[in-house]
């Protein structure tokens, strides 16, 4: 049957065709052919795209740079690179957990925004312990996040109205009154940002100084693996987990099974808040420092990809985001040694993105080749 | 050299696990009634898929009218002229007849010469000119949803014949039907055929193929075991070939002592969402050791009763009382751990989540509580496994990989057995059974009625629910006998003919 299929059919087959570890290979198939997409683009660009790619995954650490400035190596870039991640570990598996339920939030971004001002106005700014004060953010980031998915879960049930217009419209409510906060009294009057919050609340230890290095070390990414297990746990062994599947799967055969159904998808909107209001302060408590108002963090709508292309298992959330950040902090390393634009890297990942999103497509694309092909195959004997 | 419409050659198809298909061989002669009989995943949906390009098969070749052809789709199925109603109807809810039946062969004209638009006044004359050579009563004009099934099932007819199927392939069309409705779809299968077509039939209702069919294949395990002339066949032993046993088609009831009251319904009744009465006033008692039928032609209020007495529709008014204790004010899973078993009338929808792995659908009703889950909301996947085994073992639930098989890909008949198992192990007091045997072949029919029998002796309640008046008259103690929602009779089963009951049905008598 394969030798009746041009070489890229032939390709195509191998990556997304029926067959063990499927969904990794769509994945990689989908990695691999944004980044000939991006290749040609550079080419079109006139520069070389071993080079770029390569200076791509120097600038996030995974590869050596040739010289670094002083107190910097690939260890600190690479402990940038984590630091980036951690709130999109997050934000995809806030994502994800929604999905599984058969809900789709997009209102992490404004959940972000929510904890993030919430703990930068009531903590970022006291001179509580710094271990306390942490510990306080983290609680903020929880449990307001968790309400803020209650709030939404609530609407639904309440007045059965739809998750996906609530969060749009929260995203907008939140994203205002947090620029108005921040306009009125928190405003750096240099950066226009929010004045940035004392280090004591900071999740990111900022130049930390050790080994002759000067160090950004994401206090939350161990805590970022924990939730990742944590979740898949929460999903493949227990019973709300279960619950959270079944729902997600078939509303009428779990209301049949005796299931709460409306109480499942709160609960789901609850947790998947509570992930977002963690990448809410991780972001802005950690790897920022500040608010800028008016902006919803485009993370937020990135985790939706990313979750797709972690085909929405924790796990998956968890390699897929760490991919992307890969793109997205190599891309200054990048612009500077080619004199691209930066924006090149964001289209990379968009592209990525894009293709991650079809991967159900692809799968069927190659199963109707299968089809295709083998019955021709078959005619011809 | 006959002439054959199709032929099936050798035919191949392996799933995971199972042989759906071994080496089948089938010429359909041109203007013949060919009937497919076989146990539960005897695998005859799997062939018929293959023919009308569902499925590919591993080996094998199909010919059509003495060309060899390949397969590969639908649409080139009905290219080759070929039809196939699927047992689960595939319409357009919201759209009308006339739209559905002509979708994706839409008669096109231009308005103002050249923008092209459908031609819906002669989709609505086409269907109509249709439906009256056919003699199939159909108004072009209806929405799908406000029509009953069986005008559905003409629909799905309707629309091989709009596309000029030559051969037309019905999969267990009886299997949704009631009795009366099955006697004129037999009637318009024979009419069709009369014209020239050319028709597989897949029941496992024996009767109905010496009614109708010419010929018969048997097929045992993915194995084609014999072809038979119906009309020298006896349908006992059409029963033994398939089930490759005897089979006793007379079912012996015991005398049981009828022991408590169960359950006691008093002064029942609902409206739906557009305050439409869809039952209204039903009392009755069900005793321990007492099977109770409902019987009726089908949307009669028959199933509203059996969700309002589980809350999977809350009545509006009236009491439920089990063992002597109210549960008007319980929820779903409470009135079930209470004591009430239930196997629902949509098995796809309901009954299952089809994407899940049979072990997680056999505990469905009890993965919340020990051993299967622990104080702490941890669940135990080898309970559920091991309590799974036990289940297709005794009730023989046939599928490619054991309890680890997606219940979607399991044939439509071990489906149901998979929910009947889940319900009797649940050991409730009370058991309400819709429709438990549709789809189901006689051996495994035979197996459930023993089952329920055997449920009785146990000094079970047992609430029936079915279309089938001949099961109805062979279980039951009492029968109560519904129209348009209300109880035309409930009466001791020997005091009842099958006639007797047929009138009480059509709403002609009324003893309450
Ligand atoms: N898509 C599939 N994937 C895996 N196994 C399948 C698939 N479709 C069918 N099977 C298996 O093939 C066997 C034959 O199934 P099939 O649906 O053809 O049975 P059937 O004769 O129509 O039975 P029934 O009378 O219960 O409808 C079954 O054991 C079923 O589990
Ligand atoms: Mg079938």
């Amino acid at each position: 049957m394969l030798k009746k299929m041009n070489i890229f059919q032939r390709i195509f087959y191998a990556f997304c065709g029926e067959g063990k570890a499927r969904k990794l290979r769509t994945s990689i198939f989908c990695i691999l052919a944004s980044m000939v997409f991006g290749g040609i683009i550079l080419l079109l660009l006139g520069k070389n795209p071993i080079v770029a790619y390569k200076s791509l995954l120097q600038g996030a650490g995974i590869l050596p740079k040739i010289k670094y400035p002083g107190r910097k190596n690939q260890l600190t870039d690479i402990l940038n690179l984590l630091d980036y991640t951690t709130p999109m570990v997050f934000a995809s598996l806030a994502v994800a957990v929604a999905l599984k339920c058969g809900l789709f939030n997009i209102c992490v971004s404004g959940t972000m925004i929510f904890t993030g001002i919430l703990a930068t106005t009531l903590v970022g700014y006291s001179n509580l312990d710094p271990f306390v004060a942490r510990i306080l953010v983290v609680i903020i980031g929880i449990v307001g996040g968790g309400l803020l998915g209650a709030l939404i879960g609530w609407l639904k049930y309440r007045f059965n109205m739809n998750e996906v217009i609530v969060s749009i419209m929260l995203n907008y409510i939140i994203n205002y009154i947090a620029s108005f906060v921040i306009n009125s009294r928190y405003a750096d009057p240099i950066s226009r940002e929010s004045v940035e919050i004392g280090q004591n609340a900071r999740l990111t230890l900022m130049n930390f100084e050790a080994m002759g290095l000067k160090m950004n070390i994401s206090l939350l990414f161990p805590f970022a693996i924990l939730v990742v297990f944590l979740i898949d746990f929460l999903m493949k062994r227990t019973k709300l987990g279960f619950e959270l599947k079944s729902v997600g799967t078939s509303p009428l055969a779990s209301k049949y099974a005796g299931m709460n159904v409306k109480r499942t998808m709160i609960l789901s909107m609850v947790i998947s808040g509570a992930l977002a209001g963690l990448a809410g302060v991780a972001y802005y408590l950690g790897t920022y420092g500040s608010i800028q108002p008016r902006v919803l963090p485009a993370l937020g709508f990135d985790a939706i990809a990313v979750a797709l292309l972690g085909f929405i298992t924790p796990i998956g959330c968890f390699f897929a985001s760490i991919l992307v950040m890969i793109f997205q902090c190599g891309t200054s390393y990048l612009s500077s040694r080619l004199g691209v634009l930066r924006e090149i890297a964001s289209l990379i990942t968009s592209i990525l993105l894009l293709f991650s999103a079809c991967a159900v497509y692809f799968n069927q694309k190659a199963d109707s080749y299968h089809n295709k092909f083998l019955m021709e195959d078959k005619s011809d004997e | 050299m006959e002439d054959y419409f199709v032929q099936l050659k050798h035919i191949t198809k392996t799933f995971p696990g199972i042989v759906a298909n071994d080496d089948v061989s089938i010429d359909i002669k041109k203007g013949e009634i060919y009937a497919l009989l076989g146990e539960n995943g005897a695998g005859k949906s799997t062939l018929m898929s293959i023919l009308f390009g569902l499925y590919e098969p591993d080996g094998g070749q199909i010919f059509i009218k003495g060309k060899e052809v390949s397969i590969t789709s639908p649409l080139k199925a009905n290219k080759l002229n070929i039809g196939m109603v699927h047992q689960h109807f595939k319409l357009v809810s919201d759209q009308t007849i006339a739209e559905n039946i002509i979708l994706g062969a839409e008669p096109m004209k231009k308005k103002w010469g050249f923008i092209k638009s459908i031609d819906i006044d002669r989709a609505n004359k086409e269907v109509a000119e249709l439906s009256k050579r056919y003699n199939l009563e159909v108004n072009p004009t209806d929405i799908i949803k406000d029509i009953p099934v069986s005008t559905r099932q003409r629909v799905e007819i309707l629309k091989m014949l709009y596309r000029n199927a030559e051969l037309l392939i019905f999969d267990e069309p009886t299997a949704v039907l009631a009795p009366q409705e099955i006697n004129s779809l037999l009637e318009i299968i024979k009419s069709l055929r009369d014209n020239g077509k050319t028709i597989i039939l897949i029941t496992h209702k024996l009767d109905e193929i010496k009614q109708v069919a010419d010929r018969c294949a048997i097929l045992c395990k993915g194995k084609l075991i014999d072809i038979l002339d119906v009309k020298k066949a006896s349908t006992q032993q059409m029963a033994n070939l398939m089930v490759g046993r005897e089979i006793e088609l007379e079912e012996v009831r015991e005398e049981v002592k009828k022991g408590k009251v169960v359950l006691e319904v008093e002064n029942l009744s609902y409206k739906d969402k557009d305050k439409v009465s869809k039952i209204s006033d039903v009392s009755f008692k069900i005793y321990e050791g007492e099977v109770l039928s409902i019987a009726g032609v089908s949307g009669n209020g028959q199933v509203e009763i059996a969700d309002a007495i589980c809350n999977m529709i809350r009545a509006t008014s009236g009491t439920i009382k089990l063992n002597g204790k109210s549960i008007d004010h319980m929820n779903i899973r409470e009135r079930a751990e209470a004591g009430i078993a239930y196997i629902p009338e949509d098995r796809q929808n309901v009954g299952l989540i089809l994407d899940f792995p049979l072990y997680e659908n056999l505990i469905l009703k009890e993965y919340f509580r020990e051993p299967y889950c622990s104080k702490h909301g941890i669940l135990n996947f080898n309970e559920f496994k091991k309590q799974s085994n036990e289940l297709i073992e005794n009730f023989d639930i046939r599928s490619g990989k054991g309890c680890e098989t997606t219940v979607r890909s399991m044939s439509g008949g071990n489906q149901q057995k998979a929910i009947v198992a889940r319900e009797i192990a649940l050991n409730s007091s009370l058991i309400i059974f819709v429709q438990p045997t549709r789809g189901l072949d006689v051996g495994a029919i035979d197996n459930i009625h023993n089952k329920i029998n055997e449920l009785r002796k146990q000094g079970k309640a047992i609430l029936l629910i079915s279309l089938e008046l001949d099961e109805i008259m062979a279980l039951s103690d009492t029968i109560l006998v519904l129209y348009s929602g209300k109880v035309q009779t409930i009466e001791d089963a020997k005091n009842l003919s099958k006639n007797q009951v047929g009138e009480y049905m059509m709403g002609v008598h009324n003893n309450a």
